[in-house]
């Protein structure tokens, strides 16, 4: 539930649940969660099928999650093309604290961060052509 | 988390990232930005490739409502036309609004979309053409979003129609947000050349030939230049080496600059790979112990699946999704 504005909204007025980018357990798209986990998964073993992603995301995060040491598989794939679904498999060494989850989590965020130093490198490329150029 | 101190991308000496990617520009012009990315995997730079084609987000007509035509064209021909029609889209992504998301409206406004009209009649013996620049916005923002574009020299923009004497066309024109997966008139880059391995050296390719592949197929000088050819690659070949720079040649359409089409590429990325964090939820509840449940039951009313609770949502619950496993 949303609680950002729930308390500032007029009395008795029926308002829609506004959604904020931020919000967490509120990526909804079109009535479905953004990711659910498949059925067969346990601690280390994890199919999760993401909604609205495609090679876009899935090559990359499967790319970010197999460099993971404790990771002993990673694959995904796009079960059907005029579904908006993306299935990713995640396997961990039983041997190691890393669940499936923690490896997707790591596997996002080392990407985010990835994009940062992109984002970050190619300004000062940027800014360093311009001034050559001068 | 547990991670036996890896600490991701740039962490492994042995990796290609050791020192996290690099960027080098070599060549800019008005439109286009040429550049290399390097000490990142394929993979990662085909999606930033990806997402700078096909899902920065833009402005571009949507509806057209035709008034007056008396043209030779069909109506929906120029509405076609007309979608096609770059107008300016720096500062979409976050001045205006998805028109399915907007808070602010039943049908469209301000913040989601740009109304452009557009009334031009042929009264002379000569033909008259329409171009871009007769689109006119009704104000309503005080942004340039919306705003044909018009490169060429005449300031004119594209040519929408020409017109006989005795011709008329009116009509009004609702711009709205989108992105190029949804349809291409919404693409922010006309194209973007992509290439790694310019001679060819980790054979991912097989060249076919006549007599002779090099001379029968183009290789970027510039682009091989950089990777300084290797004659005895051959000798040498190694299945296991991975490319590792990859050469961008990105042309914008003109509605948001190349620079900028990179931020907004790699911001639209981090914003999908959030998403999925949020949608992941706070670690490590939900799948308490490993325990799956029965397929055959419903799903436990605290909610299997991440992110919601079950595939129920503020209007219901879905079919998708509505058992926790997606299917
Ligand atoms: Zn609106």
């Amino acid at each position: 539930m949303s609680v950002n504005g729930d308390t500032s909204m007029a009395d008795g007025e029926h308002e829609t649940e506004v959604m904020e980018p931020g919000d967490e357990e509120d990526i909804l798209l079109g009535g479905t969660p953004k990711l659910v986990v498949l059925r067969g998964a346990t601690t280390h073993a994890v199919s999760f099928q993401i909604e609205k992603e495609d090679h876009t995301l899935g090559n990359s995060l499967r790319y970010f999650i197999n460099k993971n040491p404790d990771v002993e598989f990673c694959g995904y794939t796009i079960p059907h093309p005029s579904e908006t679904k993306m299935n990713i498999r995640i396997q961990t060494w039983e041997d190691t604290g890393t669940t499936a989850f923690d490896a997707l989590r790591k596997g996002l965020e080392d990407m985010i961060e990835a994009c940062d130093v992109v984002s970050e490198k190619f300004t000062e490329a940027r800014d360093e052509f311009e001034k050559s150029k001068a | 988390m547990a991670h036996n101190n890896y600490n991701g991308y740039a962490g492994d000496s042995m990796e290609v990232e050791s020192t996290g990617p690099k960027v080098t520009v070599r060549e800019v012009e008005p439109g286009r930005c040429d550049f290399v990315l390097q000490s990142c995997s394929l993979a990662f730079a085909n999606s930033i490739r990806r997402v700078m084609l096909a899902e920065i987000p833009t402005i571009a007509i949507d509806l057209v409502d035709f008034e007056i035509n008396t043209t030779v064209l069909p109506d929906e021909f120029l509405a076609h036309r007309l979608g096609l029609i770059p107008l300016n889209s720096v500062n979409v992504a976050k001045d205006l609004q998805y028109t399915r998301d907007c808070t602010n409206c039943d049908d469209h406004c301000d913040q989601c979309s740009v109304t452009l009209r557009l009334h031009v009649k042929c009264t002379s013996p000569e033909n008259l053409h329409v171009f871009a620049k007769d689109l006119m916005i009704v104000d309503g923002r005080n942004d340039d979003i919306g705003r044909p574009v018009l490169k060429d020299a005449a300031r004119n923009g594209p040519l929408i129609a020409k017109l006989r004497k005795g011709q008329e066309l009116k009509l009004s024109c609702i711009a709205k947000k989108g992105i190029a997966k949804e349809h291409a008139k919404w693409a922010p880059s006309a194209a973007i050349g992509f290439e790694y391995d310019p001679n060819n050296k980790l054979k991912h390719t097989d060249y076919w030939y006549e007599v002779d592949a090099k001379d029968e197929w183009p290789v970027d000088q510039k682009n091989a230049e950089w990777e300084s050819e290797e004659t005895a690659a051959d000798a040498s070949f190694d299945p296991d080496v991975q490319p590792s720079a990859f050469f961008f040649d990105l042309e914008s359409v003109g509605i948001i600059e190349p620079d900028d089409i990179v931020h907004q590429g790699v911001s639209v990325l981090q914003t999908k790979l959030a998403e999925v964090i949020s949608g992941l939820g706070s670690s490590d509840h939900g799948l308490n112990g490993g325990v799956s449940p029965d397929p055959y039951e419903p799903a436990p009313a605290d909610g299997y699946a991440y992110g919601a609770r079950g595939g129920t949502t503020p209007y219901g619950a879905t079919a998708y999704g509505s058992n926790g496993f997606g299917y």
